[in-house]
Protein backbone atom coordinates (compact mmCIF):
# COMPACT_ATOMS: atom_id res chain seq x y z
CA UNK A 1 0.00 0.00 0.00
CA UNK A 2 2.42 2.33 0.76
CA UNK A 3 4.49 1.85 -2.21
CA UNK A 4 1.43 2.49 -4.24
CA UNK A 5 1.59 5.98 -6.19
CA UNK A 6 -1.66 8.32 -6.96
CA UNK A 7 -2.18 7.76 -10.43
CA UNK A 8 -2.96 11.69 -11.79
CA UNK A 9 -3.70 10.59 -15.44
CA UNK A 10 -4.06 7.26 -16.83
CA UNK A 11 -3.18 5.48 -20.39
CA UNK A 12 -5.80 6.77 -22.13
CA UNK A 13 -5.03 10.29 -20.54
CA UNK A 14 -7.94 10.72 -18.43
CA UNK A 15 -7.81 12.66 -15.44
CA UNK A 16 -8.08 11.89 -11.83
CA UNK A 17 -11.17 13.73 -11.92
CA UNK A 18 -12.69 12.00 -15.04
CA UNK A 19 -11.63 15.10 -17.37
CA UNK A 20 -9.76 15.29 -20.65
CA UNK A 21 -6.46 17.09 -20.48
CA UNK A 22 -7.67 20.25 -22.33
CA UNK A 23 -10.85 20.39 -20.69
CA UNK A 24 -12.15 23.12 -17.75
CA UNK A 25 -13.97 22.01 -14.25
CA UNK A 26 -17.91 22.79 -15.09
CA UNK A 27 -18.00 26.54 -14.30
CA UNK A 28 -21.31 28.35 -12.58
CA UNK A 29 -21.19 31.62 -12.30
CA UNK A 30 -23.69 34.18 -10.53
CA UNK A 31 -23.81 38.09 -10.25
CA UNK A 32 -25.31 40.07 -7.59
CA UNK A 33 -25.52 37.72 -4.98
CA UNK A 34 -24.64 39.95 -1.78
CA UNK A 35 -26.92 42.86 -0.63
CA UNK A 36 -25.16 44.98 1.38
CA UNK A 37 -22.04 45.21 -1.26
CA UNK A 38 -21.81 47.78 -4.66
CA UNK A 39 -21.58 44.91 -6.87
CA UNK A 40 -20.74 40.92 -5.92
CA UNK A 41 -20.51 37.60 -7.70
CA UNK A 42 -19.85 34.14 -6.89
CA UNK A 43 -18.02 31.58 -9.21
CA UNK A 44 -17.92 28.04 -9.19
CA UNK A 45 -15.40 26.06 -10.68
CA UNK A 46 -15.67 22.45 -9.76
CA UNK A 47 -15.11 22.35 -6.10
CA UNK A 48 -13.65 25.32 -5.98
CA UNK A 49 -16.34 28.15 -4.51
CA UNK A 50 -15.54 31.87 -4.48
CA UNK A 51 -17.37 34.98 -3.53
CA UNK A 52 -15.95 38.14 -4.52
CA UNK A 53 -17.64 41.67 -3.28
CA UNK A 54 -16.94 45.01 -4.35
CA UNK A 55 -17.64 48.44 -1.92
CA UNK A 56 -16.66 52.11 -3.38
CA UNK A 57 -15.41 53.80 -4.66
CA UNK A 58 -15.80 55.26 -0.45
CA UNK A 59 -13.75 57.13 1.87
CA UNK A 60 -10.33 56.02 2.61
CA UNK A 61 -9.24 55.17 5.68
CA UNK A 62 -6.84 55.68 7.43
CA UNK A 63 -6.93 58.96 5.27
CA UNK A 64 -3.36 59.57 4.89
CA UNK A 65 -2.90 57.07 2.53
CA UNK A 66 -5.67 58.78 -0.18
CA UNK A 67 -3.59 59.65 -3.61
CA UNK A 68 -4.81 63.00 -5.06
CA UNK A 69 -4.86 62.13 -8.61
CA UNK A 70 -6.55 58.39 -8.39
CA UNK A 71 -9.02 55.99 -6.48
CA UNK A 72 -6.71 53.42 -4.17
CA UNK A 73 -7.40 49.68 -4.90
CA UNK A 74 -7.46 47.55 -1.98
CA UNK A 75 -7.93 43.89 -2.42
CA UNK A 76 -7.90 40.90 -0.04
CA UNK A 77 -7.81 37.44 -0.73
CA UNK A 78 -9.10 35.32 2.41
CA UNK A 79 -9.83 31.46 2.78
CA UNK A 80 -12.26 30.98 5.11
CA UNK A 81 -11.39 28.39 8.04
CA UNK A 82 -13.47 25.13 6.55
CA UNK A 83 -12.86 26.26 3.12
CA UNK A 84 -9.82 23.46 3.04
CA UNK A 85 -9.38 19.96 4.59
CA UNK A 86 -7.58 20.95 7.49
CA UNK A 87 -8.72 23.98 9.32
CA UNK A 88 -7.13 27.17 8.24
CA UNK A 89 -6.32 29.56 11.10
CA UNK A 90 -7.93 32.99 11.10
CA UNK A 91 -6.40 35.36 9.94
CA UNK A 92 -4.20 36.31 6.96
CA UNK A 93 -1.15 33.71 6.36
CA UNK A 94 1.74 34.69 4.07
CA UNK A 95 -0.11 33.25 1.43
CA UNK A 96 -2.99 35.08 1.12
CA UNK A 97 -1.11 38.52 1.75
CA UNK A 98 0.71 37.86 -1.11
CA UNK A 99 -2.54 36.42 -3.40
CA UNK A 100 -4.46 39.64 -1.92
CA UNK A 101 -0.79 41.81 -3.70
CA UNK A 102 -1.19 39.68 -7.02
CA UNK A 103 -4.56 39.63 -7.05
CA UNK A 104 -4.94 43.62 -6.68
CA UNK A 105 -1.78 44.47 -9.22
CA UNK A 106 -4.00 42.15 -11.96
CA UNK A 107 -6.86 44.15 -11.34
CA UNK A 108 -5.16 47.99 -11.38
CA UNK A 109 -4.11 47.03 -15.14
CA UNK A 110 -7.95 47.72 -16.42
CA UNK A 111 -9.68 49.41 -13.50
CA UNK A 112 -9.92 52.83 -14.30
CA UNK A 113 -8.39 54.31 -11.37
CA UNK A 114 -8.22 57.70 -12.01
CA UNK A 115 -12.19 58.75 -12.39
CA UNK A 116 -12.33 58.72 -8.41
CA UNK A 117 -9.43 60.52 -6.76
CA UNK A 118 -9.24 60.31 -3.12
CA UNK A 119 -11.24 57.74 -2.89
CA UNK A 120 -10.60 53.95 -2.02
CA UNK A 121 -12.30 50.52 -4.35
CA UNK A 122 -12.10 47.67 -1.99
CA UNK A 123 -12.56 44.02 -3.59
CA UNK A 124 -12.71 40.99 -1.27
CA UNK A 125 -12.34 37.58 -2.62
CA UNK A 126 -13.45 34.93 -0.32
CA UNK A 127 -12.84 31.70 -0.50
CA UNK A 128 -15.88 29.26 0.79
CA UNK A 129 -14.09 25.87 -0.37
CA UNK A 130 -11.35 25.08 -1.77
CA UNK A 131 -9.83 23.11 -4.75
CA UNK A 132 -7.41 24.55 -6.96
CA UNK A 133 -7.23 27.30 -9.03
CA UNK A 134 -8.65 29.64 -6.10
CA UNK A 135 -6.62 33.02 -7.23
CA UNK A 136 -7.75 32.38 -10.96
CA UNK A 137 -11.25 31.64 -9.82
CA UNK A 138 -11.03 34.60 -7.65
CA UNK A 139 -9.80 36.79 -10.03
CA UNK A 140 -12.61 35.38 -12.72
CA UNK A 141 -14.78 36.44 -10.03
CA UNK A 142 -13.42 40.03 -8.89
CA UNK A 143 -13.36 41.18 -12.17
CA UNK A 144 -17.42 40.38 -12.38
CA UNK A 145 -18.22 42.07 -9.04
CA UNK A 146 -16.15 45.23 -10.19
CA UNK A 147 -18.17 45.53 -13.69
CA UNK A 148 -21.45 44.98 -11.57
CA UNK A 149 -20.34 47.72 -9.29
CA UNK A 150 -20.64 50.31 -12.06
CA UNK A 151 -16.88 50.58 -11.87
CA UNK A 152 -15.13 51.74 -15.08
CA UNK A 153 -12.84 48.87 -16.33
CA UNK A 154 -11.13 48.59 -19.80
CA UNK A 155 -12.21 44.80 -20.10
CA UNK A 156 -13.17 41.93 -17.80
CA UNK A 157 -10.72 39.05 -16.50
CA UNK A 158 -10.95 35.79 -17.13
CA UNK A 159 -8.00 33.61 -15.34
CA UNK A 160 -7.26 29.41 -15.53
CA UNK A 161 -4.46 27.91 -14.61
CA UNK A 162 -2.28 25.22 -16.68
CA UNK A 163 0.40 22.99 -15.36
CA UNK A 164 2.17 19.52 -16.13
CA UNK A 165 0.91 16.43 -14.65
CA UNK A 166 2.67 13.19 -14.94
CA UNK A 167 3.97 14.77 -18.38
CA UNK A 168 0.97 15.93 -19.67
CA UNK A 169 0.23 19.68 -20.31
CA UNK A 170 -3.59 19.99 -18.63
CA UNK A 171 -6.12 22.73 -18.21
CA UNK A 172 -7.45 24.07 -14.49
CA UNK A 173 -5.51 21.58 -12.08
CA UNK A 174 -7.11 20.34 -9.46
CA UNK A 175 -6.24 20.19 -5.64
CA UNK A 176 -4.25 17.03 -6.25
CA UNK A 177 -3.10 17.94 -9.42
CA UNK A 178 -1.87 21.13 -8.61
CA UNK A 179 -0.04 19.41 -4.97
CA UNK A 180 1.18 16.48 -6.98
CA UNK A 181 1.94 17.25 -10.69
CA UNK A 182 5.03 19.18 -11.77
CA UNK A 183 4.75 22.06 -12.72
CA UNK A 184 1.24 24.65 -12.19
CA UNK A 185 1.17 28.13 -13.80
CA UNK A 186 -1.86 30.36 -13.05
CA UNK A 187 -2.61 32.74 -15.89
CA UNK A 188 -4.91 36.15 -16.15
CA UNK A 189 -5.50 37.52 -19.47
CA UNK A 190 -7.85 40.91 -20.61
CA UNK A 191 -9.16 38.95 -23.19
CA UNK A 192 -10.60 42.11 -24.84
CA UNK A 193 -6.98 44.19 -24.48
CA UNK A 194 -5.31 40.67 -25.34
CA UNK A 195 -2.90 41.39 -22.43
CA UNK A 196 -1.66 39.72 -20.03
CA UNK A 197 -2.62 40.75 -16.31
CA UNK A 198 -0.75 37.44 -13.93
CA UNK A 199 1.42 34.84 -14.95
CA UNK A 200 3.32 32.59 -11.88
CA UNK A 201 4.62 29.63 -12.19
CA UNK A 202 5.54 27.17 -9.71
CA UNK A 203 7.74 24.05 -10.87
CA UNK A 204 9.60 23.81 -14.49
CA UNK A 205 8.68 23.86 -18.11
CA UNK A 206 10.75 23.37 -20.94
CA UNK A 207 10.03 25.86 -23.71
CA UNK A 208 8.41 24.67 -25.87
CA UNK A 209 5.74 23.32 -23.06
CA UNK A 210 5.50 27.13 -21.97
CA UNK A 211 3.94 27.73 -25.51
CA UNK A 212 2.01 24.60 -25.26
CA UNK A 213 0.91 25.87 -21.99
CA UNK A 214 0.04 29.55 -22.63
CA UNK A 215 -2.01 28.65 -25.54
CA UNK A 216 -4.60 25.88 -23.66
CA UNK A 217 -4.74 28.59 -21.37
CA UNK A 218 -5.56 31.19 -23.73
CA UNK A 219 -8.18 28.69 -25.01
CA UNK A 220 -9.75 27.75 -21.34
CA UNK A 221 -9.65 31.73 -20.80
CA UNK A 222 -11.36 32.54 -24.05
CA UNK A 223 -14.21 29.87 -22.76
CA UNK A 224 -14.57 31.18 -19.26
CA UNK A 225 -14.38 34.62 -20.69
CA UNK A 226 -17.99 33.88 -23.01
CA UNK A 227 -19.31 32.68 -19.64
CA UNK A 228 -18.67 35.84 -18.01
CA UNK A 229 -20.17 38.11 -20.68
CA UNK A 230 -23.23 35.48 -21.17
CA UNK A 231 -23.98 35.69 -17.13
CA UNK A 232 -23.37 39.90 -17.26
CA UNK A 233 -25.57 40.04 -20.05
CA UNK A 234 -28.36 37.69 -18.30
CA UNK A 235 -28.23 39.58 -15.31
CA UNK A 236 -28.64 43.03 -16.78
CA UNK A 237 -31.39 41.97 -19.84
CA UNK A 238 -34.19 42.26 -17.43
CA UNK A 239 -33.01 45.72 -17.02
CA UNK A 240 -33.60 46.32 -20.30
CA UNK A 241 -37.34 45.62 -19.78
CA UNK A 242 -37.28 48.99 -17.77
CA UNK A 243 -38.64 52.37 -19.25
CA UNK A 244 -35.43 54.86 -18.30
CA UNK B 1 -17.90 56.03 -39.69
CA UNK B 2 -19.39 52.72 -38.60
CA UNK B 3 -20.75 51.69 -35.09
CA UNK B 4 -20.93 48.77 -33.86
CA UNK B 5 -23.81 48.65 -31.51
CA UNK B 6 -27.53 49.29 -32.21
CA UNK B 7 -29.63 51.97 -30.06
CA UNK B 8 -30.09 50.95 -26.46
CA UNK B 9 -28.21 47.70 -26.81
CA UNK B 10 -26.53 46.19 -23.53
CA UNK B 11 -22.74 46.68 -23.84
CA UNK B 12 -20.26 45.07 -21.87
CA UNK B 13 -16.96 46.82 -20.63
CA UNK B 14 -14.08 46.00 -23.34
CA UNK B 15 -16.78 45.99 -26.05
CA UNK B 16 -15.98 47.82 -29.41
CA UNK B 17 -18.08 50.74 -30.35
CA UNK B 18 -16.79 53.16 -32.94
CA UNK B 19 -13.95 53.31 -35.05
CA UNK B 20 -14.23 57.33 -34.27
CA UNK B 21 -12.43 58.31 -31.34
CA UNK B 22 -13.51 61.71 -31.32
CA UNK B 23 -16.96 60.18 -30.82
CA UNK B 24 -16.40 59.23 -27.25
CA UNK B 25 -18.61 60.12 -24.98
CA UNK B 26 -19.18 59.04 -20.91
CA UNK B 27 -19.12 56.07 -19.94
CA UNK B 28 -16.36 55.04 -22.38
CA UNK B 29 -12.51 55.02 -23.93
CA UNK B 30 -10.33 55.13 -26.30
CA UNK B 31 -7.46 52.66 -27.36
CA UNK B 32 -5.83 53.29 -30.82
CA UNK B 33 -8.18 55.18 -32.11
CA UNK B 34 -10.96 52.86 -31.50
CA UNK B 35 -13.89 53.57 -28.57
CA UNK B 36 -14.68 50.74 -26.03
CA UNK B 37 -17.28 50.86 -23.59
CA UNK B 38 -15.81 50.72 -19.60
CA UNK B 39 -18.93 50.18 -18.04
CA UNK B 40 -21.71 47.86 -18.34
CA UNK B 41 -24.99 49.66 -19.58
CA UNK B 42 -26.93 51.19 -22.57
CA UNK B 43 -25.12 52.28 -25.51
CA UNK B 44 -26.72 55.20 -27.26
CA UNK B 45 -25.54 58.12 -28.92
CA UNK B 46 -25.65 61.72 -27.15
CA UNK B 47 -24.90 64.83 -28.90
CA UNK B 48 -23.10 62.82 -31.73
CA UNK B 49 -21.14 61.31 -28.99
CA UNK B 50 -21.46 57.35 -28.41
CA UNK B 51 -22.07 57.20 -24.91
CA UNK B 52 -23.19 54.06 -22.30
CA UNK B 53 -25.38 55.08 -19.85
CA UNK B 54 -24.68 52.90 -16.75
CA UNK B 55 -26.89 50.41 -14.80
CA UNK B 56 -25.05 50.98 -11.66
CA UNK B 57 -22.34 53.28 -10.28
CA UNK B 58 -21.41 56.03 -8.00
CA UNK B 59 -22.47 59.36 -8.18
CA UNK B 60 -21.39 61.56 -10.26
CA UNK B 61 -21.90 65.31 -9.73
CA UNK B 62 -22.56 67.40 -13.12
CA UNK B 63 -22.40 71.09 -12.97
CA UNK B 64 -26.34 71.95 -12.88
CA UNK B 65 -27.82 68.84 -10.89
CA UNK B 66 -29.39 69.81 -7.94
CA UNK B 67 -28.54 67.91 -4.53
CA UNK B 68 -29.02 67.95 -0.90
CA UNK B 69 -25.95 67.83 1.58
CA UNK B 70 -25.28 67.33 5.11
CA UNK B 71 -22.99 70.50 6.41
CA UNK B 72 -20.15 68.66 8.08
CA UNK B 73 -17.49 71.61 8.22
CA UNK B 74 -18.08 75.09 8.97
CA UNK B 75 -15.24 77.22 7.88
CA UNK B 76 -14.62 80.95 7.55
CA UNK B 77 -15.04 81.40 3.92
CA UNK B 78 -17.64 78.67 3.28
CA UNK B 79 -19.08 75.33 4.24
CA UNK B 80 -18.08 71.69 3.92
CA UNK B 81 -20.49 70.04 2.70
CA UNK B 82 -21.14 65.58 2.48
CA UNK B 83 -23.37 64.84 -0.06
CA UNK B 84 -23.37 61.18 0.75
CA UNK B 85 -20.74 57.84 0.15
CA UNK B 86 -17.52 59.33 -0.20
CA UNK B 87 -18.05 62.41 -1.96
CA UNK B 88 -17.67 65.89 0.04
CA UNK B 89 -18.56 69.18 -1.82
CA UNK B 90 -17.13 72.45 -0.64
CA UNK B 91 -19.43 75.92 -0.77
CA UNK B 92 -17.00 78.93 -1.19
CA UNK B 93 -18.34 82.27 -0.29
CA UNK B 94 -16.01 85.09 -0.97
CA UNK B 95 -17.74 87.13 1.62
CA UNK B 96 -17.54 86.36 5.40
CA UNK B 97 -20.73 88.01 5.97
CA UNK B 98 -22.31 85.90 3.56
CA UNK B 99 -21.54 82.74 5.87
CA UNK B 100 -22.69 84.43 8.78
CA UNK B 101 -26.35 85.20 7.53
CA UNK B 102 -26.43 82.03 6.40
CA UNK B 103 -25.97 80.93 9.77
CA UNK B 104 -25.89 77.23 9.20
CA UNK B 105 -24.26 74.91 11.60
CA UNK B 106 -22.68 71.41 11.52
CA UNK B 107 -25.47 68.67 10.77
CA UNK B 108 -27.77 70.87 8.96
CA UNK B 109 -29.45 70.22 5.60
CA UNK B 110 -29.05 72.28 2.58
CA UNK B 111 -30.53 71.86 -1.40
CA UNK B 112 -28.30 73.28 -3.53
CA UNK B 113 -26.83 72.92 -7.14
CA UNK B 114 -23.58 71.87 -8.53
CA UNK B 115 -21.13 74.11 -9.57
CA UNK B 116 -18.28 72.51 -10.85
CA UNK B 117 -16.57 69.10 -10.08
CA UNK B 118 -13.48 67.82 -10.99
CA UNK B 119 -9.94 66.79 -10.15
CA UNK B 120 -9.96 69.98 -7.30
CA UNK B 121 -13.23 68.35 -5.77
CA UNK B 122 -17.00 69.53 -6.08
CA UNK B 123 -17.95 72.81 -5.70
CA UNK B 124 -21.73 73.79 -5.02
CA UNK B 125 -23.42 77.35 -5.75
CA UNK B 126 -23.10 79.98 -3.52
CA UNK B 127 -25.38 83.06 -3.09
CA UNK B 128 -29.07 82.60 -3.26
CA UNK B 129 -29.28 79.32 -4.89
CA UNK B 130 -28.86 77.61 -1.45
CA UNK B 131 -31.55 76.48 0.46
CA UNK B 132 -31.73 75.70 3.93
CA UNK B 133 -33.57 73.14 5.32
CA UNK B 134 -35.29 73.24 8.39
CA UNK B 135 -37.54 70.57 8.68
CA UNK B 136 -38.54 67.13 7.08
CA UNK B 137 -37.48 63.58 6.83
CA UNK B 138 -34.06 63.11 5.33
CA UNK B 139 -34.37 59.49 3.53
CA UNK B 140 -31.20 57.99 1.19
CA UNK B 141 -31.40 55.69 -1.69
CA UNK B 142 -29.15 54.63 -4.41
CA UNK B 143 -28.06 57.22 -6.43
CA UNK B 144 -28.54 55.05 -9.88
CA UNK B 145 -32.41 55.19 -8.76
CA UNK B 146 -32.91 58.60 -8.46
CA UNK B 147 -33.70 58.82 -12.82
CA UNK B 148 -36.70 56.02 -11.89
CA UNK B 149 -38.07 57.70 -8.59
CA UNK B 150 -38.96 60.71 -10.63
CA UNK B 151 -39.78 58.67 -13.64
CA UNK B 152 -40.87 60.05 -17.42
CA UNK B 153 -40.92 63.59 -17.15
CA UNK B 154 -41.75 63.57 -13.43
CA UNK B 155 -44.31 61.15 -13.54
CA UNK B 156 -43.51 59.13 -10.78
CA UNK B 157 -42.42 61.98 -8.28
CA UNK B 158 -45.90 64.38 -9.17
CA UNK B 159 -47.87 60.95 -8.36
CA UNK B 160 -45.96 60.11 -4.98
CA UNK B 161 -46.80 63.77 -4.04
CA UNK B 162 -50.17 63.93 -5.47
CA UNK B 163 -51.29 60.67 -3.22
CA UNK B 164 -49.85 61.26 0.03
CA UNK B 165 -49.61 64.83 -0.30
CA UNK B 166 -46.29 65.44 0.81
CA UNK B 167 -43.75 67.99 -0.40
CA UNK B 168 -40.53 66.40 -1.06
CA UNK B 169 -37.00 67.54 -2.68
CA UNK B 170 -35.10 65.32 -4.76
CA UNK B 171 -31.09 65.60 -4.84
CA UNK B 172 -29.32 63.42 -7.81
CA UNK B 173 -26.81 62.40 -4.91
CA UNK B 174 -29.41 60.08 -3.36
CA UNK B 175 -30.69 62.30 -0.64
CA UNK B 176 -34.38 63.02 -0.52
CA UNK B 177 -36.34 65.36 2.16
CA UNK B 178 -40.16 64.37 3.07
CA UNK B 179 -42.20 66.61 4.88
CA UNK B 180 -46.18 65.79 4.82
CA UNK B 181 -49.25 66.81 6.96
CA UNK B 182 -49.25 63.71 8.65
CA UNK B 183 -47.13 61.01 10.19
CA UNK B 184 -49.05 58.91 8.21
CA UNK B 185 -48.28 60.44 4.72
CA UNK B 186 -44.99 60.57 5.15
CA UNK B 187 -44.34 56.44 5.96
CA UNK B 188 -46.80 56.23 2.83
CA UNK B 189 -43.80 58.18 0.66
CA UNK B 190 -40.68 56.35 2.57
CA UNK B 191 -42.57 52.84 1.76
CA UNK B 192 -42.50 54.01 -1.77
CA UNK B 193 -38.99 55.23 -2.23
CA UNK B 194 -38.26 51.96 -0.77
CA UNK B 195 -40.28 49.96 -2.83
CA UNK B 196 -38.97 51.69 -6.20
CA UNK B 197 -35.46 51.37 -4.79
CA UNK B 198 -36.32 47.29 -3.84
CA UNK B 199 -37.84 47.18 -7.81
CA UNK B 200 -36.48 49.62 -9.77
CA UNK B 201 -35.74 47.40 -12.63
CA UNK B 202 -39.10 46.46 -13.13
CA UNK B 203 -42.46 47.17 -15.61
CA UNK B 204 -45.60 48.53 -14.31
CA UNK B 205 -44.04 49.82 -10.77
CA UNK B 206 -46.18 53.28 -10.97
CA UNK B 207 -49.20 51.33 -10.51
CA UNK B 208 -47.80 49.65 -7.73
CA UNK B 209 -46.45 52.28 -5.90
CA UNK B 210 -49.90 54.13 -6.41
CA UNK B 211 -51.73 50.78 -5.12
CA UNK B 212 -49.06 50.45 -1.92
CA UNK B 213 -49.78 54.39 -0.94
CA UNK B 214 -53.26 53.90 -1.37
CA UNK B 215 -53.31 51.23 0.98
CA UNK B 216 -51.10 52.88 3.59
CA UNK B 217 -52.76 55.87 3.44
CA UNK B 218 -56.48 54.51 3.14
CA UNK B 219 -55.17 52.42 6.46
CA UNK B 220 -55.90 48.96 4.47
CA UNK B 221 -51.51 47.80 5.46
CA UNK B 222 -53.19 48.22 9.31
CA UNK B 223 -51.37 51.75 9.84
CA UNK B 224 -54.01 53.90 12.02
CA UNK B 225 -54.23 58.27 10.96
Amino acid sequence: MKDEKIRLINEEGIRIDGRRPEELRPLRIEIGVLDKSDGSAYVELGKTKIFAAVFGPREVHPKHLALPDRALLNCRYHMTSFSVDERKPLGMTRREIELSKVIREALESVVFLEEFPRTSIDVYVEVIQADGGTRTAGLTAASLALAEAGIPIADLVAAVAVGKVEGHIVLDLCDLEDKFGEADMPIAIAPRLNSIVLLQLNGRFSKEEFKKALELAKKGIHEIYQKQKEALKNKFSEVSLMEV
Amino acid sequence: MPLYFSEREIVLPGQLLSDDSKRSGEGTYVLGNKVYASTVGFATIKNDKVCVIPFKGAYTPQPGDRVIGIVIDVKPNGFEVSLGRHLIATIRMPDKKEVQALNLKVGEVVYAYVKESGLRGVFLEAGEKIKKITSGLLVSMHPSKIPRLIGRRGSMINMIKKETGCDMLVGRNGFIVIKGPSPLSEYAAVSAIKLIEKEAHSQGLTERVENLIRSIIGGEAGYER
